[in-house]
């Protein structure tokens, strides 16, 4: 299991938050140091403007001390930013698990069915790939993490729409014009929103003229947001010309008025405008709206549209935290048929050894005139003898691994009969008497993640 | 060969029929599956290849060149449709488009099986004309279809816009109402030239034809109908900037009148062939 070490807006303001920076140069390195500690054993950071979050899995795999780990994170990003703790949360085990999955799939965002945070956790576990910081058990989390969030998204309409003014405006200017390469937008007036907007319009591909009562103040804005400045006499020809215009002037009557734009629409052969009015009084006219190919949307239409997003969303979130909690569930089952996995392994590593030992026994023996393909014909034999005879002990200490609350044996009675049939604890503790230490040599790595065994001792019998 | 021909034909109707479906799922979903969207062209591909089977197999079992035959015809106008669609919806963001157009294909692909497959060779008329006729009126009739259907689309999007309810979500599911708008032009463009060798090729063949009953009439005065509709609003956008709502509700009237006349031959070489 694992442990989520952080804050995010939910726990700390923004002047916390910012304190908390990890630059990307430093990342590896931080990660490295962390990993390199007894106790942890994996790790990855999720660093985005609203949160920042380590996620790191024990030296000893599922049966680490979490407690532990957690208390080493959140060391960790306590000497990165001092002060911060009463700041940070620490969820261990199941709990992390889960939150990490509302995390990647965008439930506990600022902006609920935001869609980079999935793409924030991917960068993030690719990262700590690179640097080597994840293991078995996290290369066995983030995966479901990110399918938990990849259903969200395709199984639920929380990332359907836009949940801000600016982004609403451009989305409804390309349902009107499609790709704005090639089409003009005129900003009338100023204001934080319609800049906004302006810059959006430009990221899409239009082409931003910026009108103003003063020219100065006009080329300083047109500047602002990569357009051209027009003198405030020009706003008759600039209507004209524009496909999209964006009014957000102080006037206490309307800028923009009917005969303008009738005029303007003769003048441009029936070509469709559309009208963005985030001024409060408004600045166009709302009779324009009588016009065919003028469309008019004021700052209470696309106030409505965040609403009806927002809303829709939050119905989603039901759906989606239902997905969350089904991926997560899934994840305990895998997670506690893992704690079975060590005994397993002995118990066929000790059957193998046994087997081997007879049958190179035999074959030095009794049964040296068997050709080379005999001898492997027996050794399969015997391969096959084994699997066969543990197919129904692997079961039922998977079963019991998962049903803890069965009438059958728990999985700690089981590994406790066979640790004590076999011998394992006893053979263990002779592994570890000073005596038996080995030279310093890593013992080598098993090539299936599944396997690792740190060491007999522990995994058998042993529970998270 | 016949075996083939209708295994073609029921395989198009289900593929059709699904394409439609898939098309229809995708603009009422609630998620954000993209999986509909992916589907519903690919489907709609299968069933034109199906369907194009079926001609080419019944037309050669039947020793009748399909472009001679109004059963084929109307088959192959709907066909074209569906290829123009398909060739179109990358480059202007048709992909709702699919919701009218394969319906229509179906429509048409039934349709056609109440139609005689007998050729349409007519004692007195040059067969090569005929030919020419009728192969530019299926190629005209196809471009129209789908000018209708984005003529139709783009009423349904510019309500929902003004309207301003359910716009929120809807973003990538209906095409832009400039892309809607030039598509239905530049169909008719390529069209009308096809309706006006068909118009007047047509008018050649009354004349020549003794006998008019009163169909024979009412079709060919919704033929020259069509052709002044469909005039008027080219000529109208050339002149007087006449685009968008008055493109498509002039564009979609134009596409009735042809309907009717489409109707009118099909009723007429149903009746002949029962």
């Amino acid at each position: 299991m694992i442990v989520v070490v952080g804050l995010s807006h939910r726990s700390a303001p923004i002047e916390v938050r910012e304190r908390l920076v990890l630059e990307a140069e430093t990342l590896p390195d931080f990660l490295r140091e962390l990993v390199a500690r007894p106790e942890v054993g994996e790790a990855l950071l999720v660093s985005t403007c609203n949160r920042v979050e380590l996620v790191a899995a024990g030296r000893a795999g599922f049966d680490s001390n979490l407690s532990e780990v957690a208390k080493i994170c959140v060391g960790a990003l306590a000497v990165r930013a001092p002060g911060i703790e009463q700041h940070l949360y620490a969820h261990v085990g199941g709990a992390a698990v889960r939150h990490l999955f509302r995390v990647a799939a965008s439930l506990d965002s600022m902006v609920v069915g935001e869609p980079q945070i999935l793409g924030q956790v991917k960068d993030a576990y690719e990262l700590a790939r690179r640097v080597g910081t994840v293991g078995s058990v996290l290369h066995r989390t983030l995966p479901r993490a990110i399918r938990a969030a990849k259903r969200v998204r395709t199984e639920t309409a929380i990332g359907n729409g836009q949940v801000s003014v600016p982004s609403v405006a451009v989305d409804l200017t390309r349902q009107i014009f499609g790709d704005l390469s090639g089409h003009v937008a005129l900003l009338v007036g100023s204001g934080e929103m319609a800049e906004a907007v302006a810059r959006l319009l430009k990221v899409a591909g239009a082409a931003i003229v910026v009108v103003g009562r003063t020219l100065a103040r006009a080329e300083e804005l047109a500047q602002t947001v990569g357009g051209k400045a027009r003198p405030w006499t020009d706003l008759k020809q600039a209507v004209t010309d524009a496909d999209v215009i964006v009014t957000s002037t102080s006037a206490p009557h309307h800028v923009i008025d009917y005969e303008l734009v009738n005029s303007a629409r003769r003048a441009r052969r029936g070509k469709n405008q559309f009208f963005i009015d985030l001024a409060v009084p408004r600045d166009v006219d709302p009779k324009i709206e009588e016009l065919d190919g003028a469309f008019l949307y004021n700052i209470d239409d696309l106030s409505k549209v965040v609403a009806e997003t927002l809303s829709t969303r939050s119905r989603e979130a039901a759906s989606a935290e239902a997905i969350v909690g089904h991926e997560a569930e899934g994840y305990d089952r895998w997670a506690d048929a893992e704690q079975a996995t060590p005994t397993i392994v002995a118990l066929r590593e000790r059957l193998a050894a046994a087997l081997e030992a007879e049958m190179n026994k035999s074959f030095r023996g009794r049964l040296k005139h068997l050709s080379a393909d005999d001898r492997a014909a027996v050794a399969k034999m015997l391969e096959s003898s084994v699997n066969r005879l543990l197919h129904q002990p692997t079961i039922r200490l998977r079963q019991a691994a998962l049903e803890r609350a069965s009438e059958m044996l728990s999985l700690d009675q089981l590994s406790s009969a066979i640790n004590e049939l076999f011998a394992f604890d006893a053979e263990s503790e002779a592994a570890s008497a000073p005596d038996n230490v080995p030279p310093e040599s890593d013992p080598p790595a098993p090539s299936d993640p599944n396997l690792a065994l740190p060491s007999r001792a522990r995994a058998v019998g042993s529970r998270r | 060969m016949v075996d083939v021909a209708t295994i073609a034909f029921y395989l198009g109707v289900v593929a059709y029929s699904v394409a439609a479906t898939l098309f229809f799922l995708d603009l009422a979903r609630k998620d954000g599956s993209t999986i509909r969207a992916q589907w519903a062209p690919r489907v709609l591909a299968i069933a034109g290849i199906l369907h194009a089977v079926h001609v080419v197999t019944a037309s050669m079992f039947s020793r009748v060149c399909p472009i001679d035959s109004l059963h084929f015809a109307l088959s192959f106008t709907a066909l074209i449709a569906v290829g123009a669609y398909l060739l179109l919806r990358e480059r202007f963001r048709l992909y709702a488009l699919g919701a009218f157009v394969a319906p229509i294909a179906l429509m048409f692909l039934i349709g056609a099986q109440f139609v005689g497959k007998e050729s349409e060779a007519v004692a007195g008329v040059s067969r090569t004309l005929l030919t020419f006729h009728i192969a530019a009126n299926v190629l005209g009739i196809g471009l129209f279809l789908i000018a209708g259907a984005a003529g139709s689309v783009y009423l349904v999007q510019e309500r929902r816009l003004r309207q301003k309810k359910r716009v929120a979500n809807w973003s990538s599911r209906l095409p832009p109402l400039d892309s809607l708008d030039r598509i239905t032009h530049r169909l008719l463009l390529a069209g009308f030239p096809l309706l006006t060798f068909g118009v007047v090729t047509g008018a050649v063949f009354t004349h020549q034809l003794t006998s008019e009953g009163s169909t024979d009439v009412l079709r060919s005065l919704l033929g020259y109908s069509t052709w002044v509709l469909l005039a008027a609003v080219l000529l109208l956008r050339r002149t007087s900037g006449f685009r968008g709502r008055k493109t498509a509700y002039g564009t979609i009237a134009g596409v009735v009148c042809v309907l009717l006349v489409v109707l009118i031959y099909a009723v007429r070489a149903g009746g002949g062939s029962s």
